[in-house]
């Protein structure tokens, strides 16, 4: 699903962030990377959808290459991909509902269909009753739930999210991570979370990796 | 209201550029009708001594040569072949020079008459030249420079409407940052990421067409704003209306969408 070979990612040329980054993440894992702050676990997740672009190496999604990536490819993977971030990320300017139907109509499907599938995953979220809402009349944890919703609208083969409950209450982080368990079990997406933070009884069989001084170990 | 205030920076240098092409359409109207009032108002006239092939004369003083029309012999011949004997007649048929009338593409001014009389004099086909004219010079030169400080003006706001306008656009790309960055993270592409700014340019675009074109229709229904009534004895300042809407139209949304697709272009390279 994705196969790192001697990576390396910096802002500048002097200072590496990662450095040989080798690891290989196989299809339906759900794979956790921890580390300090500043370690580079957001740029790393940043290089997967090619926000951060490699200074050498090989990153390969699915079979697609992500180093010196762009133009029509860097769509290609990102409309493949689903991203969830601590943020959320969510446009204001629409509401929830047209917030989920986002990658839908980016991948080429119509009103009708990318409406239907958001409402059955506002269902799936238990949103439904504020499908016309907008982001800023919803709590985090529920703005959260919809960029969950909208990260799994066009079944992805791999969903990653930056620090996903990472301004949320425990009550909500733990409504995020059923449904990120959910979307694993169920639906066999691979997870990839970038978090300080890893959930007590997950209840899941996952995989943990580290970042320490710009080197990726895996940690037993 | 807020609609109308965002797209007001827009608007004003759309429109004023629409206006000065207006303004140059109507000056050029009246030029072209005065020009073609007065097109028969000379005439060139060459007598050679071969026949002569449109070919050999393509450009005149740096005017295309439209066409050139062969003057009948017999006329001549018929003028005095009463004391003619027959003999003579076939004699004067082969012996007679050509005569042509030569039209020119564009009216030529006195000065361009006078070099199209010596370049064709310097032609040794060319047995004589005989130029008429009316003198217009004074009235169409006044008219071809108002036309001419038209169309400047006309393009000289246009440069400062596209500067402004791009301006506009960048705005409006910064305000909607936000939004563009999650679709492009999605997946989408500048010009998808991008559409309410497109759509902000293409609706900016129609309400200036239809404001100017509104002015348009009302001045072509009162030409004496603008023309003096003793003009109109001189010249027909009348407009084809439909067509001058139509190339308004054509403006208002190429300049728009010519300078959107610069600054995507632009948005794209950055980007990447």
């Amino acid at each position: 699903m994705l196969e790192a070979k001697n990576v390396y990612l910096s802002y500048d040329d002097n200072k590496y962030i990662i450095k040989k980054g080798n690891f290989t993440i196989k299809p339906k894992e759900f794979i956790f990377i921890g580390g300090n702050s500043g370690s580079g676990k957001s740029t790393l997740l940043k290089s997967f959808y090619g926000e951060i672009p490699l200074k050498h190496g090989s990153l390969k999604i699915d079979g697609l290459e992500v180093f010196g990536i762009k133009g029509k490819k860097l769509r290609v993977l990102r409309k493949d991909i689903g991203v969830i971030f601590q943020d959320y990320k969510l446009v204001n300017e629409y509401t929830i509902e047209e917030n989920i139907m986002i990658p839908l109509k980016i991948n080429g499907y119509s009103s009708e269909i990318s409406k239907d599938q958001a409402n059955k995953l506002l269902s799936h979220v238990k949103l439904s009753h504020r499908a016309g809402y907008y982001p800023n009349e919803l709590s985090g944890g529920e703005q959260q739930r919809v960029a969950v919703a909208r990260a799994l609208a066009h079944n992805p083969k791999i969903i990653i999210a930056d620090e996903p409950t990472g301004n949320l209450d425990d009550y909500s982080a733990e409504v995020i991570w059923n449904l990120l368990k959910g979307a694993n079990e169920q639906l066999g997406i691979t997870i990839v979370v970038v978090t300080h933070r890893v959930p007590k009884n997950l209840g899941i069989k996952f995989r943990q990796l580290s970042l320490e001084d710009g080197m990726i170990y895996e940690v037993s | 209201m807020k609609f109308l205030k965002n797209i007001l920076a827009f608007l004003i240098p759309l429109c004023a550029m629409l206006l000065t092409f207006t303004l140059y359409l109507l000056i050029n109207n009246v030029v072209e009708n005065y020009k073609n009032k007065i097109s028969r108002d000379y005439s060139i006239v060459i007598v050679t001594n071969n026949p002569l092939i449109k070919e050999n004369i393509d450009e005149l003083a740096d005017i295309k040569v439209q066409r050139i029309q062969t003057l009948p012999k017999e006329k001549i011949i018929d003028d005095i072949k009463s004391n003619l004997s027959s003999t003579s007649i076939e004699l004067l048929k082969k012996k007679l020079p050509y005569f042509y009338q030569i039209y020119l593409e564009v009216f030529p001014t006195t000065s361009e008459l006078e070099t199209i009389k010596e370049t064709l004099l310097e032609n040794k086909n060319v047995r004589s030249v005989e130029v008429f004219y009316k003198n217009h010079n004074q009235t169409y030169l006044l008219l071809v420079l108002l036309s001419s400080i038209s169309f400047i003006l006309f393009f000289i706001i246009t440069i400062f409407a596209i500067i402004i306008i791009a301006k506009q656009i960048k705005l409006w790309f910064h305000e909607h940052s936000t939004r563009i960055a999650i679709l492009r993270l999605h997946g989408a592409s500048v010009l998808y990421s991008g559409s309410a700014v497109l759509n902000y340019a293409i609706l900016s675009s129609f309400l200036a067409f239809l404001i100017v074109g509104i002015l348009l229709y009302y001045i072509s229904n009162n030409m004496g704003i603008l023309f003096p009534i003793e003009l109109h004895e001189i010249i027909d300042v009348e407009i084809n209306l439909k067509y001058e809407l139509f190339k308004l139209f054509i403006l208002s949304f190429a300049i728009s969408i010519f300078t959107i697709l610069g600054v995507l272009l632009k948005y794209k390279i950055n980007d990447e």
